[in-house]
C-alpha cells in the first residue's frame, strides 16, 4: 500500500499539484523547527551565560560550612563544584596603611562558569581568566590599591598571611550582589584561608557552594539536597539572584515563543491556501476516478496516503532545512553571540513533525474530505460547485488546531488565546470588510468603470469569497510582521530606556550628612551627574502581623534574602521610577513627626509584598540597630529593578527614621575613560564605600544586544512565512485567472489592459490587507504589551502608513512575478489545458 | 444487460422544478450497441449519467448487469462500475498529472488487477500508442488522447461501455479513425455499447438508435434491419 501510495505521490508531484502544498509544509517544518531550535538553543545558551552571573548553574548559600558528603554526592551526580567564603577583614600594606575589605576566598575550580577579569593596571582593561588567584596571590579591587596606596606587584596582608598583590581585580562573574560589594574586594585562594587566621568560630563568614552540570543532574541533586537544607541555607538559580536579568530573559523568551507561534499561524495560512488549491485542482480527477469505479473510501484513502507521505517527506526535507537554518543562523551570528551554544536537541524536529501532521490534519484534510464528496457526474456535466462550501468549518478547524499548536509551543494559554483571538478578529473583520467593500465597489463603480478598472472590479467580485480569504490571510501575515516589528522596537526601546548609555554604573554608600556638600562639589568639578541622594538605614524585618518572620514557613521557602539586614529609606515624594500599585503615598497619611512607639506607614515593593503575602494594613516590626519600629503597610509600589538607581524594598515617610543613625546612598555614571577619578574620590572621601557595577551593566548590555540580534533574525523568518502566504494567495486564483484571461485575450484584450487589471486587483487586496493589519496589530500589541510582556501600552500610528504600502507593493510584485504567464502563454494553449 | 423502467429525473433550478427525464423505459441486451441521439437539452447526457450510476434518478428503476442500481448508494454503484463499466468521454477526461500509461493503469489498479502495467501496455499497443506511454496528455493530440481514453475504457474488459460524444472534440478525419477503433475494440471484446451522440452517421453504426426528445424516448429504430 505504501509503495502504491509512493507511486501515486510521485505521479501527483510530477503533475505539479502537490508542489505548493509540499513546499508550504516543508517550509512550515523548516521554520518551526528552525525557530524552535534557534530560540531553544539561544535561550539555553543565554541562560547558561546568565548563569555566569552566578559563576555556576546553581549556588548554595549558607552561613556555615556544609558536610563534605554534600559535595561528594554532588560529584557522584556528575556535577562540578567549587566553594568560596566571603567575609570582611582588614587588608594591610606597608607600615601603616590598612583598609576594610570584602575578602573572597575561592577554590581552584572557581568560577565554574564565566571568567574573572584582571589587569596589571589599576582600572585597566580586563584580561579574562578562567580561574582565581593561586595560593599566595592576592587580587584586589583597583580602589583598594588606591586606598592602600599600593601598586600591582606589592605586598599586602590579610590577617596573619602575607600575599603578593599580583593583579587588579576588574570583574567577577558573580559580582552582581550589591551587599557583597560594600567594601572593596580582595580575592585569595581558598587554600590560604586557614593561614590568614581571620576565620574563627563565631566569625561572620558567608559560604557559597557552586554547582554546574546538566539540568537533569542538577534536578536530581536538588531533589536529594532539598530535604536536608536548614534555615539560613538557600539554593539559588539565576532567576532568584538577578531579578533584572530574569526580567530581560523572560521578555526575550516570551518574544521568541510568540514569534514561533505566529510563524506557525502564517505557515498554517499558506498550507490552508495551498491545500485549497490542491483540492480544487483535484476535483476533476476525483470525478474521473469515481466514474472509473473508485469508491469514496478509495478516494479518501488515496488522498490521505498521498498527504501522509507528503507530510513525511516535508518533515524530512523541512527538518533538515530547519537544522541547516539553525546552523546558518548561529554561524552568521558567531561574531555577535558570545555564549556557547548548546548542541541541537531532537525537540525542534519533533515540534516540526507534530506541526506538519497537525497542519496537514487541520488545514489540508478538510479540502480532501470535500474532494471525496465530488459527484462523478462532473465528468459529463461540469458544474460550478460552490468552492466556499465548508469554508467556515475548515477555517474553524484550522483556527482551533492552530490554537492548540500555539498553546503547545508556548505553554502559555493566555498568550495563545490572545494571539488566536487577534487572528480570529482579524479574519472575521477582514472577511466582512472585504465582502462589504466589494459589494459597495460593484454597486458604485462597476457600471461607470472602464478598461482595466472594470476588469479588476469584475475579477474581484467574481472571486469575492476567495478574495475575502486572501485578504484575511494576507492581513494576518502583515499584522504578524508589523506586530513583531513594532514589538521588537518597543522591547529594544524599553530595554534601552532601562539601560541608557549614561545609566548609573557606580554606587556610593555610607555618605554622611557632613559630606554631602563636598561630594556635590566633587561631582560638579568633574562634570558627573548623580541619581539623587537617598537616605538609608540598615534594619531587619522581624515580625509580620505579630508572627516572627523566621517562623512563617511558606515565606522562608520563597522570600529570598529577607532574613538579613535590609536597606530602609525614606522620601517625601514617590521616586521617579516607582509607581503605586495600591494604597496612598504620604503626606496625606503621615503626621509631620513621629513619636517613639507610633506606628509609621511603610510602602512595600510589589514582588516582595506578594512573596511575604503582605496587604495594605499588614503590621510589620523592624529591628533597627537594636531598637524596635512598628509599621503598617500603607502602599505597595512597583519598581524597576533594571534602572540601576538606588531602589528599596521598604520606604518610610520623612521624620520616621531620622532618629536612627543612617547614611546616604547615590548612584552615578562614570565613563570608562574617567575611571582614574575613582582614586581621587576615594582619597578625598576615604570613609565612602564605592560599588562598581559597570561590569554588570556591560554584561546586561551584551545580553540585550544578543537578544536584539536574535529577534531581528526571527523577524526575517517571519517575513519568509508572510511571503509564502502571499505566494499561496496569488497561486490560489492562478488557474481560474489563466482561463479567464485567455478568453479575454481571444476577445481582443491587450496584454497591457490585462496586466493593469491584475495589478489593480492585487493592489486592492494589498491595501485592504494593510489597513486591516494596522488595526489588528495595534489591538494585538496593546493586549500583548499589557498582559503578556508586562510593558506599557503604546499605540502606533505609523503602521497605518507602512502596512498598506508594504501590502500593495508585496501583492503587486508577487502578482507580477507569478502571473506573467497570464499574458505570456498563448491563449489557445491555456484554453486547451484548462478546458 | 440494461433494463430501465419508468425513469424520471427532476431538478429544481431557480426555485422551479424542471423535468429532464419523463418516465423512460427500455432494455439493452448483452453485446448490443445502442446509440442515444437527440437535440441539445433533450436529456441524453442525463440518461447516460443515470445508466452509468453517476447520478440518482428521481424515480424509476435501472437494472445494470442484473442489479438494481437505483437502490444502491454511491459506493456500491462505484464498485459496480469498477467491475462492469467502461467510459469514453467527449473531453477525454485523462488525468493531466499522469502519463498515458498511468492513465490506462488507473482503472486496472482500482479494480485490483494483479498486473496493471502489463495490461495497460497491452491496450496502449492495441490503440497504436505503445511508444507514447510515457507522455503526458498535454503533449498528445486530441486524437491520441481519445485513443488513450479508449485503451483505458477497454483495459478492464468491461461488460458495458458508455461513450459520451466520443468524437465531439475531434476533427472529422480523426473522429472517423476513433470511431473505427471504438467499434473494432467493441467487436473484439463483445462489450455492450451505449453511445450518446448527435451525429447520425455515427449512431447508424450501432445496432439500435434511441431518439430522445424533451425528456422522453420518442422513437426507437433498429439500424441493421433498416440497412
Amino acid at each position: 500500500m505504501i509503495v502504491r501510495g509512493m507511486r501515486h505521490l510521485v505521479r501527483a508531484w510530477r503533475g505539479g499539484e502537490l508542489g505548493l502544498l509540499g513546499f508550504s509544509l516543508a517550509l512550515a517544518v523548516a521554520i518551526v523547527s528552525g525557530i524552535a531550535g534557534f530560540s531553544d538553543r539561544l535561550s539555553r545558551g543565554m541562560e547558561q551565560q546568565s548563569h555566569h552571573f552566578l559563576a555556576a548553574d546553581r549556588v548554595l548559600k549558607t552561613s556555615r560550612t556544609v558536610p563534605d558528603v554534600w559535595l561528594s554526592t554532588a560529584k557522584d551526580f556528575g556535577l562540578r563544584t567549587a566553594k568560596l567564603a566571603s567575609f570582611q577583614s582588614m587588608v594591610y600594606a606597608g607600615d601603616d596603611a590598612m583598609q576594610l575589605a570584602s575578602i573572597k576566598a575561592v577554590s581552584d575550580d572557581y568560577p565554574l562558569l564565566g571568567n574573572v577579569g584582571v589587569s596589571v593596571e589599576l582600572f585597566g582593561a580586563a584580561d579574562m581568566r578562567s580561574s582565581g588567584p593561586k595560593s599566595g596571590e592576592l587580587w584586589m579591587d583597583s580602589r583598594l590599591y588606591a586606598l592602600l596606596d599600593l601598586s600591582v606587584g606589592g605586598e599586602a596582608a590579610v590577617g596573619e598571611k602575607s600575599f603578593v598583590a599580583t593583579q587588579a581585580l576588574i570583574s567577577e562573574p558573580d559580582q552582581g550582589n550589591m551587599n557583597e560589594m560594600l567594601a572593596p574586594r580582595g580575592m585569595i585562594n581558598f587554600a590560604d584561608l586557614a593561614a590568614t587566621g581571620v576565620v574563627q568560630p563565631g566569625s561572620l563568614v558567608r559560604y557559597r557552594y557552586l554547582f554546574a552540570g546538566t539540568e537533569e543532574q542538577l534536578a536530581r541533586f536538588e531533589q536529594w539536597l532539598e530535604p536536608q537544607l536548614e534555615e539560613g541555607q538557600r539554593w539559588q538559580d539565576v532567576r532568584d539572584g538577578q531579578p533584572a536579568m530574569a526580567a530581560t530573559l523572560k521578555r526575550a523568551e516570551g518574544f521568541l515563543l510568540l514569534a514561533a507561534s505566529l510563524g506557525v499561524a502564517l505557515a498554517g495560512a499558506a498550507i490552508a491556501l495551498a491545500a485549497r488549491r490542491y483540492g480544487e485542482r483535484n476535483t476533476d480527477n476525483v470525478a474521473i476516478m469515481k466514474a472509473l469505479g473508485a469508491s469514496r473510501r478509495q478516494v479518501l484513502s488515496h488522498y490521505i496516503t498521498q498527504l501522509t507521505l507528503l507530510c513525511a517527506a516535508a518533515i524530512l526535507v523541512g527538518g533538515t532545512a530547519g537544522y541547516g537554518l539553525q546552523w546558518a543562523l548561529f554561524a552568521s551570528l558567531k561574531e555577535f553571540i558570545s555564549v556557547d551554544i548548546p548542541v541541537a536537541s531532537w525537540r525542534p524536529l519533533i515540534v516540526g513533525a507534530v506541526t506538519a501532521f497537525a497542519c496537514t490534519a487541520v488545514f489540508a484534510m478538510p479540502p480532501v474530505f470535500a474532494l471525496s464528496k465530488v459527484s462523478p457526474l462532473r465528468v459529463l456535466r461540469r458544474s460550478d460547485e460552490d468552492s466556499s462550501a465548508g469554508l467556515l468549518a475548515s477555517a474553524l478547524i484550522g483556527v482551533g488546531g492552530l490554537g492548540l499548536l500555539m498553546w503547545w509551543y508556548s505553554d502559555d494559554v493566555f498568550m495563545s488565546a490572545a494571539v488566536l483571538l487577534a487572528t480570529l478578529a482579524t479574519g472575521i473583520l477582514a472577511s466582512a470588510l472585504v465582502l462589504f467593500a466589494i459589494s459597495f465597489a460593484r454597486r458604485s463603480f462597476l457600471e461607470r468603470a472602464a478598461g482595466a478598472l472594470r476588469i479588476a472590479l469584475a475579477a474581484i467580485y467574481r472571486r469575492r469569497v476567495g478574495n475575502a480569504f486572501q485578504v484575511a490571510s494576507f492581513a494576518l501575515s502583515l499584522m504578524v510582521l508589523s506586530s513583531l516589528g513594532l514589538l521588537r522596537t518597543s522591547l529594544l526601546e524599553d530595554w534601552q530606556l532601562q539601560l541608557p548609555a549614561d545609566a548609573p554604573n557606580h554606587f556610593l554608600i555610607n555618605i554622611q550628612s557632613s559630606e554631602i556638600a563636598a561630594l556635590a562639589s566633587f561631582f560638579k568639578q568633574n562634570a558627573l551627574n548623580d541619581a539623587g541622594l537617598f537616605p538609608m538605614v540598615r534594619g531587619r524585618l522581624t515580625h509580620i502581623d505579630g508572627q516572627k518572620v523566621s517562623d512563617i514557613k511558606d515565606i522562608e521557602a520563597n522570600s529570598g534574602g529577607i532574613n538579613r539586614e535590609l536597606n530602609l529609606s525614606w522620601a517625601k515624594d514617590l521616586p521617579d521610577d516607582n509607581s503605586l500599585v495600591s494604597g496612598s503615598w504620604w503626606p496625606d497619611l503621615a503626621p509631620s513627626n513621629f513619636a517613639g512607639g507610633d506606628i509609621v506607614p511603610v510602602s512595600v515593593e510589589l514582588e516582595l509584598a506578594e512573596k511575604l503575602h503582605l496587604k495594605l494594613g499588614s503590621a510589620l516590626s523592624f529591628n533597627i540597630g537594636g531598637q524596635e519600629l512598628e509599621a503598617q503597610v500603607s502602599s505597595i509600589r512597583r519598581l524597576d529593578w533594571s534602572s540601576m538607581r538606588p531602589n528599596f524594598y521598604f520606604m518610610f515617610p520623612p521624620q520616621s527614621l531620622e532618629v536612627y543613625a543612617g547614611s546616604y546612598i547615590t548612584s552615578f555614571y562614570l565613563p570608562a575613560d574617567k575611571k582614574a577619578l575613582l582614586s581621587d574620590l576615594l582619597r578625598q572621601f576615604p570613609t565612602l564605600t564605592l560599588i562598581e557595577i559597570d561590569g554588570v551593566i556591560l554584561q546586561m548590555k551584551a545580553v540585550v544586544s544578543q537578544v536584539s540580534t536574535a529577534i531581528g533574525l526571527v523577524l526575517v523568518l517571519i517575513v519568509v512565512c508572510a511571503l509564502l502566504v502571499g505566494v499561496a494567495n496569488v497561486l490560489a486564483s492562478l488557474d481560474s485567472r489563466l482561463h479567464e484571461n485567455a478568453i479575454l485575450r481571444t476577445l481582443g484584450a491587450s496584454k497591457k489592459l490585462i496586466i493593469r487589471g491584475l495589478l489593480l486587483e492585487f493592489a486592492a487586496v494589498g491595501l485592504l490587507s494593510g489597513l486591516i493589519a494596522a488595526v489588528g496589530s495595534n489591538i494585538a500589541l496593546s493586549v500583548l504589551q499589557y498582559w503578556v510582556l508586562d510593558m506599557d501600552v503604546t499605540l502606533h500610528a505609523s503602521v497605518f502608513v507602512f502596512a498598506p504600502v508594504i501590502g500593495v507593493l508585496t501583492m503587486c510584485s508577487l502578482a507580477w512575478l507569478l502571473c506573467r504567464q497570464l499574458v505570456t502563454q498563448p491563449p489557445l494553449v491555456v484554453l486547451r489545458q484548462t478546458r | 444487460m440494461i433494463r430501465v423502467n419508468n425513469l424520471c429525473k427532476t431538478v429544481v433550478t431557480g426555485g422551479q422544478q424542471l423535468d429532464i427525464l419523463k418516465g423512460i423505459s427500455f432494455e439493452i441486451k448483452a453485446g448490443e450497441s445502442v446509440a442515444i441521439v437527440g437535440a441539445s437539452g433533450a436529456g441524453k447526457s442525463t440518461l447516460l449519467g443515470l445508466l452509468a450510476g453517476l447520478d440518482n434518478a428521481s424515480s424509476g428503476d435501472i437494472y445494470l448487469h442484473g442489479e438494481n442500481i437505483s437502490v444502491m448508494d454511491e459506493d456500491q454503484r462505484a464498485a459496480l462500475r469498477a467491475r462492469h463499466v467502461g467510459f469514453v468521454f467527449q473531453s477525454f477526461q485523462l488525468l493531466p498529472g499522469m502519463t498515458a500509461l498511468e492513465n490506462v493503469m488507473l482503472p486496472l489498479e482500482l479494480a485490483g488487477r494483479p498486473d496493471p502495467v502489463g495490461e495497460a501496455k497491452q491496450y496502449l499497443d492495441k490503440v497504436g500508442l505503445a511508444e507514447r506511454g510515457g507522455h503526458y496528455p498535454r503533449v498528445l493530440s486530441g486524437g491520441e488522447q481519445q485513443r488513450v481514453a479508449l485503451a483505458r475504457a477497454f483495459a478492464v474488459e468491461p461488460d458495458i461501455l458508455f461513450a459520451d460524444e466520443p468524437t465531439g472534440n475531434l476533427d472529422e478525419h480523426t473522429g472517423q479513425r476513433i470511431v473505427d477503433l471504438l467499434f473494432a475494440l467493441n467487436s473484439q471484446s463483445q462489450t455492450t455499447l451505449v453511445l450518446v451522440t448527435h451525429e447520425m452517421n455515427l449512431a447508424e453504426r450501432c445496432d439500435r438508435i434511441l431518439v430522445m426528445h424533451d425528456g422522453q424516448l420518442r422513437e426507437e429504430s433498429v439500424v441493421s434491419s433498416a440497412i
